[in-house]
């Protein structure tokens, strides 16, 4: 393989047995890897991008019925800014995550702010839109045949100076209109003046860029007093402050993933023996599984799940759209 | 080996396992089994030794406090000192429930910290995340006899039929150990309390939670004065939180406190009424061959302990043991490795959390020995004069009594010598958390998750 080259002698690799994903991830950590050389570059990418995966994943995955913990959740939040930070200052190279809007959750009580943390970095965050552009998660996943060719420092670049939405590459007609579809459910705005942020949200089309509608259609919900679920993270006793992990501009629809996806193959995300004991079984959201395995695809001998989301039903869709905009 | 003249080889006096299974928790909201939802409640949460060291107090994750008080010695057994017996059982705290956020309000003892002994009874102060509680535990071994209008039983004696008056006369019983609620030091807390420390003038103390440090004094409820505020105005700013504070010793203007970014802060309380600016800091310049994703996280101070000559402050931080001077800002004067070999797999502990863990730490009675946890069940002495360090294992392998511990080894890569571990078979789930030190004896208190050992270093 590819890290056995070059890279070879700054990684310990496991001890010359059979390359599990697992040991290559510890392989890679604690080391000083410079992200300007070759392949050393995907491996330090990779790993960045599984623990972006991971934080992600604490931060919405968790409901506990206590408050959890302030310091792991500031923790983790400036793990995940650093990431973003390091991700926009790469531009070019990688793929812009747009800024989301924090989407309604038609299931729950669980009204989230719209501020993303980020929207002054104007740096991106995960979409659900990226299951559906594979360009853009290819360029940031860096399948084996771009490892092997170490081309993919050179893929089509992507705009980073703003919050612009990728245009989906139109590989399906399902996929356009699914993402269509999934842009419109992005755009609202969950607050409690959200009639109205409703409105502004169902106008713009897919396409537009999303930090700024919703930005500017929602104000800052003072005076908000509404009892929120264990899901929310932070709780200020006042009304009118808001919760850091829902103005982190990370996607939420980790929870919109819920309803609309069902079951996905997680078996790919065991990591240690230690993890599974620990167990760490929280079920994963499908945005992150489905890049993981993606990522994970060259490196393991489990085949690659279908992509199931991709084959949702038109007026499936339709009708959830009608519930969240209704709602 | 000297360290070994020191500390000696450490016995094993008693194993605790916590049998409060007849306890049950209506308000638990454990879905597990029936069986778990004892073992949660028993593990146990911090570790106090009192001033004297007589008495040992411990806390758990169900709410209660059990104080173990040590055998006064016997003259004809002089070659091992008094045994720990449970002295004294008490709930401290209950779970409540924040009906604003509609989230549960945990009882789990954060921490305890013991009033120096003024007269018969003893003092403590017990805190959960919220709410601070004072407790007096008196003991009673006599109680009156002879009332007049009472029976000996309690029932009440028709007054008619008494003749003769009698004067209560006091007569000794068995022992009972009472403990009562004296103060209750609510509602000033938003965030969870992390850390109380009382003052060397011993009317004050203050309680630090994420974002704030209060102080409070002892006989005052309902006011306690905020000295320290880090909570931005903006929450989206939040980057950094208290993780631990405590008072200095012997200056009581003096406190530290600690942070998720491995800052110290030492504040003075007469320079301002709010302590945000410090007067020291203290903090390492990071490594930059050791520099990963996970930097920050680890080095993220767990616990601060001033030293008892009040000259040095330990801290604790993911991977290691720093030893500052109070007079040197820039970089820790010592600085011990716990569990260097963990290095290599922090990923993988922070995918199950692990990274997270707060370790705590202690200083022996005469400062030259400091102690902590780790994994598997495993605690670390580091001596500060020979620089020697040991590895022990607190388990019920060696459950009989007087067994003298080995030390152990963990093979970090490489060849495994017969007697090692393995980093791959350490256990992440037997961790030591808590520790304490017997402040004029070799004798501590290791924690592991629900069972408490106490060892004594051998008398020879």
């Amino acid at each position: 393989m590819v890290f056995s080259l070059s890279g070879g002698k700054r990684y310990m690799l496991g001890k010359g047995g059979k390359r599990k994903f697992d040991e290559h991830e510890d392989g890679l950590e604690g080391k000083v890897v410079s992200p300007t050389d070759g392949p050393s570059k995907v491996s330090y990418t990779l790993q960045r991008q599984t623990i972006f995966n991971i934080s992600l994943m604490k931060l919405y995955n968790h409901r506990p019925l206590t408050e959890p913990s302030l310091q792991k959740t500031v923790l983790i939040n400036n793990m995940l800014r650093r990431i973003q930070e390091e991700l926009k200052q790469e531009g070019s190279l990688r793929p812009v995550f747009v800024t989301a809007s924090q989407p309604a959750d038609p299931l729950s009580d669980n009204f989230r702010e719209a501020q993303p943390a980020f929207s002054h970095l104007a740096s991106p965050s995960l979409l659900p839109t990226d299951l559906v552009s594979t360009t853009p998660l290819e360029s940031c996943l860096t399948p084996a045949s771009l490892l092997e060719d170490d081309t993919f420092c050179t893929s089509p670049t992507v705009q980073h100076d703003g919050p612009t939405k990728l245009p989906p590459p139109a590989l399906q007609p399902v996929k356009d209109s699914f993402s269509s579809a999934l842009d419109e459910i992005e755009e609202l705005c969950p607050a409690p003046t959200s009639a109205e942020a409703v409105a502004v949200a169902a106008e713009s089309a897919a396409g537009d860029s999303k930090a700024h509608p919703c930005e500017s259609s929602v104000p800052k919900p003072e005076g908000v007093a509404e009892s929120r679920t264990a899901e929310s993270k932070l709780m200020e006793p006042l009304p009118g402050n808001f919760e850091i992990t829902t103005s982190t501009g990370f996607l939420t629809d980790l929870t919109l993933d819920d309803i609309l996806f069902a079951d996905i193959d997680t078996s790919m995300y065991d990591f240690d023996p230690c993890t599974s004991a620990a167990g760490a079984a929280s079920k994963m959201a499908p945005v992150s599984a489905d890049e993981l395995l993606k990522t994970l695809a060259p490196y393991s001998s489990q085949p690659v799940t279908p992509n199931q989301p991709f084959k949702m039903d038109l007026t499936e869709l339709d009708h959830i759209m009608e519930v969240l905009v209704g709602s | 080996m000297k360290i070994h003249r020191r500390i000696g080889a450490l016995r094993k006096m008693k194993c605790f396992p916590c049998q409060f299974s007849n306890t049950v928790k209506s308000t638990q909201f454990n879905t597990s089994a029936l069986m778990s939802v004892f073992e949660q409640a028993d593990i146990i949460s911090t570790v106090e030794f009192n001033h004297s060291g007589e008495l040992l107090a411990t806390g758990d994750k169900g709410g209660r406090v059990v104080i173990f008080q040590q055998e006064q010695e016997n003259k004809t057994q002089s070659h091992s000192r008094g045994e720990y017996n449970v002295y004294s059982t008490f709930q401290s705290h209950e779970p409540e429930f924040d009906y604003l956020k509609s989230l549960e309000i945990e009882e789990k003892i954060n921490k305890i910290r013991w009033l120096p002994q003024k007269n018969a009874a003893q003092f403590l102060l017990s805190t959960n995340d919220k709410t601070i509680k004072l407790w007096k535990i008196s003991e009673r071994d006599k109680r009156p006899e002879g009332y007049n209008l009472k029976e000996e039983d309690g029932r009440y004696r028709d007054p008619t039929t008494v003749t003769t008056l009698r004067v209560p006369v006091f007569r000794p019983m068995d022992l009972m150990v009472e403990a009562s609620p004296r103060r209750i030091f609510a509602n000033a807390h938003t965030y969870h309390i992390n850390s109380i420390s009382i003052n060397s003038d011993y009317e004050t103390y203050l309680s630090a939670d994420d974002l704030r440090i209060n102080l409070w004094h002892l006989e005052i409820t309902d006011r306690s004065f905020n000295i320290v505020d880090i909570k931005p105005a903006n929450m989206e700013e939040l980057t950094e939180v208290i993780t631990a504070a405590e008072f200095h010793p012997n200056s009581c203007n003096t406190f530290v406190y600690s942070s998720s970014k491995g800052t110290i802060r030492l504040c003075d309380m007469r320079a301002s009424a709010l302590c945000d600016r410090h007067s020291k800091l203290f903090e390492e310049p990071e490594d930059p061959s050791n520099r990963s994703f996970f930097s920050e996280i680890i080095s993220s101070i767990s616990d601060v302990k001033f030293s008892h000559s009040g000259r040095y402050m330990m801290t604790r931080d993911y991977l290691s043991v720093k030893i500052w001077d109070l007079n040197m800002e820039n970089r820790p004067v010592e600085t011990y490795q716990v569990h260097e070999y963990l290095r290599s797999k922090l990923c993988s502990l922070y995918e199950n959390d692990c990274i997270f863990d707060k370790f705590e730490c202690c200083w022996n009675g005469s400062d030259s020995i400091v102690m902590t946890g780790s994994y598997n069940n495993f605690f670390r002495m580091f001596d500060r004069n020979t620089k020697r360090d040991i590895t022990l294992e607190a388990s019920r392998e060696n459950n009989k009594p007087r067994t003298v511990l080995k030390p152990r080894k963990v093979c970090a890569s490489g060849k495994r010598k017969k007697d090692e571990i393995s980093v791959d078979s350490l256990d992440f789930n037997k961790k030591i958390l808590h520790t304490a030190w017997h402040p004029k004896e070799n004798i501590i208190a290791v924690a592991t998750t629900n069972n408490l050992y106490i060892f004594q270093d051998k008398m020879n």
